[in-house]
């Protein structure tokens, strides 16, 4: 209860002050990277002892949140928060492995919506940093050695394409179907090597490039029109 | 249209235009590096010790046709295992983890192997007596801007008085080698990929039997031993290994797995001989001489790591991770210490001068309750000739050099070919062998 009246809190306030609105996204994301997936592929290949193999880092969700600045022109802007998670999960006998790959975005976008041509249909146009955490689980317990929790960071770029339709508004408020292209040309992550394949420098570069498409929900909240 | 119909009707096009892709594009990546590549050809590998075991299984895995010549009548190479010394089996070659976040530390979960952290307490024989500390620090070999010159000099340019010269001594030891002979920037450089752990695990069992029942046993009845391959003949599309019987086998690929000093001291030779630069990279990987003395006791009078003696820099009880607990010292001796031990006439000598040390220490005590020994010397072994690899002065990218492949027919494995950080370790050995299996297959691809 406390969580959601914090939450209640922080959209009227958002709302109240000089934003337009806020869009609440929650989508299923796919996921593209050459070099992870070379890392994983190499995992299988040299482990013949686990006979079901670590699939590929590829199905994910994503979660975002826009706040939209108050301006009364086609093009608006805001800033965007977003969060993905992808896992993947093998189970062998006495070895059940887990890579669980979770990334941060916090970014500024653009919005473009043309009412009079194209009534409903808007674009974002999102830029941000991009931060990841690899973590392994092995048999249910986060993998640990020299006392400590095996995980390995990235930080990167990323530039983001949403394309939607907005449904029509009630109540200031409204539902829009969207899809999402996002491209990360660098994401420097020196260890995720370390982490999936337990090696360094063996497989792959320290940094890969990523590409990902989304498709899912917005929910729009519009600051009432005086 | 009605714009509610509109929106249903685009959500679920749009749900079912990404899902199909989707699930089509995850099904076109595939989970395993070269799955779809497929080879008639013959592999024959030149060594059974981890490397090449390795390699073996992964070859096997991959339905791949090959054989395991190993010119000793065991296989495991510088692994191996006593069973009837102590109450508990013993590793004579390999013997602990170096961290676990490795393949193997993968095999030990998977197969539930025991194995403990090495938490014992160390005591350094510092000016004629046994000490807990020392006065000065001695982690001073990693960091930046090191030069690339020897341990032992380093040492004193820091302030190492002669009185630490044992001391350094082991800590070159444990990368199998004198401090004479050790480059601090080399071993700083080469050891940047490190990624397995810091922590060292003694097994309960042996290292020998992980490697022998998860992998050898995979691949055993590949294994032709006794096996000296003195030629290989690369020349033509077939490759052919001579014997020294004069036994002829016939390959498409070789991966060859021997320690260095086989390649460095011409052991086997090369029809076309061996590029100048392969040759050279070689003569800059260093490997010196290594032996393990297993000293049985009646009583417990030795500290559980003993650092610093001139005879021996190294002494470990080797009971410590067993259950058992019979009172066995090892004596880990490296470097100039194992050829000096190596020059004695026989291994009642080499035990006698390891005694003789350890009196001094502990007042006579060694003598008193001594029992027996085991020396396993691995210098005087004819296919392993020292210990493990480590990095001379000037040793650059000799690593690098030494495992490329020649002509795509020839493939360098083993612990000395490893270039990403893992030498010296059979971790580092067995990423070699599924490495060049991967070179391999890379190879055929083209």
């Amino acid at each position: 209860m406390k969580r959601i009246l914090i939450l209640k809190i922080f959209i009227i306030s958002c709302i109240s002050a000089s934003s337009q609105g806020l869009k609440i996204d929650a989508s299923y994301e796919y996921l593209y990277a050459y070099q992870l997936d070379k890392v994983i592929q190499t995992y299988n290949f040299s482990r013949p002892f686990e006979k079901e193999k670590q699939p590929l880092l590829s199905n994910g969700i994503n979660t975002s949140i826009s706040y939209i600045f108050k301006n009364e022109k086609q093009i608006k802007h805001g800033l965007n928060f977003a969060y993905s998670f992808f896992q993947s999960a093998a189970e062998n006998e006495n070895f059940n492995n887990n890579l669980n790959l979770h990334f941060i975005n916090l970014g500024y976008f653009i919005h473009y919506e043309n009412t009079e041509k194209w009534k409903g249909f808007y674009s974002d146009l999102i830029f941000s940093g991009t931060s990841s955490i690899m973590l392994r689980n092995v048999n249910g317990e986060p993998y640990v050695y020299d006392n400590i929790n095996a995980k390995a960071f990235g930080i990167g770029g990323t530039v983001r394409l949403k394309l939607g339709y907005s449904s029509a508004w009630k109540n200031n408020r409204c539902f829009s179907p969207f899809i999402a292209f996002a491209y990360t040309p660098y994401l420097y992550a020196p260890n995720n090597e370390r982490i999936i394949n337990q090696t360094k420098g063996l497989t792959s570069n320290n940094w890969t490039a990523i590409g990902m498409v989304q498709i899912g929900l917005t929910f729009h909240i519009r600051k009432q029109e005086q | 249209m009605e714009r509610r119909h509109f929106l249903r009707q685009a959500t679920l096009v749009s749900i079912g235009g990404i899902l199909i892709p989707s699930t089509f594009l995850t099904s076109c990546r595939k989970e395993t590096l070269l799955e779809d590549v497929k080879y008639e050809g013959k592999v024959l590998i030149i060594g059974a010790g981890a490397a090449g075991l390795y390699a073996a299984y992964i070859l096997k895995s991959k339905g791949i046709n090959f054989q395991i010549l190993e010119a000793s009548a065991n296989y495991g190479g510088r692994l191996g295992k006593l069973n009837t010394f102590a109450n508990f089996p013993i590793d004579l070659g390999a013997q602990w983890l170096h961290g676990k976040n490795s393949i193997l530390g993968d095999l030990i979960t998977k197969s539930n192997t025991q194995i403990t952290i090495d938490e014992s307490v160390t005591k350094y024989w510092f000016n004629n007596q046994l000490v807990t500390t020392l006065p000065q620090n001695i982690d001073i070999f990693n960091g930046e801007d090191l030069p690339d010159i020897s341990y032992s000099d380093y040492a004193l340019q820091k302030g190492l008085g002669k009185e630490y010269k044992y001391i350094i001594e082991n800590i070159a030891g444990d990368q199998g080698a004198s401090a004479s002979r050790l480059s601090v920037f080399g071993n700083n450089q080469e050891e940047e990929n490190w990624s397995s752990g810091d922590d060292d695990f003694k097994f309960q069992e042996t290292f020998y039997d992980l490697i022998d029942q998860e992998i050898a046993g995979e691949v055993k009845d590949k294994i032709v031993l006794n096996t000296i391959v003195s030629k290989i003949d690369y020349s033509q599309a077939e490759i052919i290994l001579t014997d020294s019987t004069n036994n002829y086998f016939k390959a498409d690929k070789v991966i060859i797995t021997v320690p260095i000093p086989i390649l460095k001291s011409g052991d086997i030779e090369f029809t076309p001989p061996l590029p100048k630069e392969k040759t050279t990279a070689f003569s800059k990987i260093g490997m010196d001489a290594g032996m393990k003395v297993f000293l049985k006791f009646s009583t417990k009078f030795y500290d559980q790591n003993i650092v610093g003696g001139t005879i021996c820099a190294a002494y470990a009880d080797e009971s410590i991770g067993k259950v058992q607990n019979d009172n066995v010292l090892l004596a880990f001796v490296m470097g100039e210490q194992a050829e000096y031990l190596t020059a004695l006439a026989n291994n009642d000598a080499i035990t006698k001068a390891l005694l003789q040390e350890l009196d001094m220490m502990y007042n006579g005590q060694a003598t008193q309750s001594f029992i027996s020994s085991h020396v396993q010397n691995w210098t005087t072994n004819p296919f392993i000739k020292g210990a493990y690899s480590y990095s001379k002065i000037g040793i650059g990218d000799a690593r690098k050099i030494a495992c490329q492949s020649i002509n795509q027919k020839v493939y360098f494995a083993g612990e000395a070919m490893n270039t990403n950080g893992h030498h010296q370790t059979v971790h580092g050995a067995v990423e070699t062998g599924y490495r060049e299996v991967i070179n391999l297959l890379n190879d055929i691809q083209k």
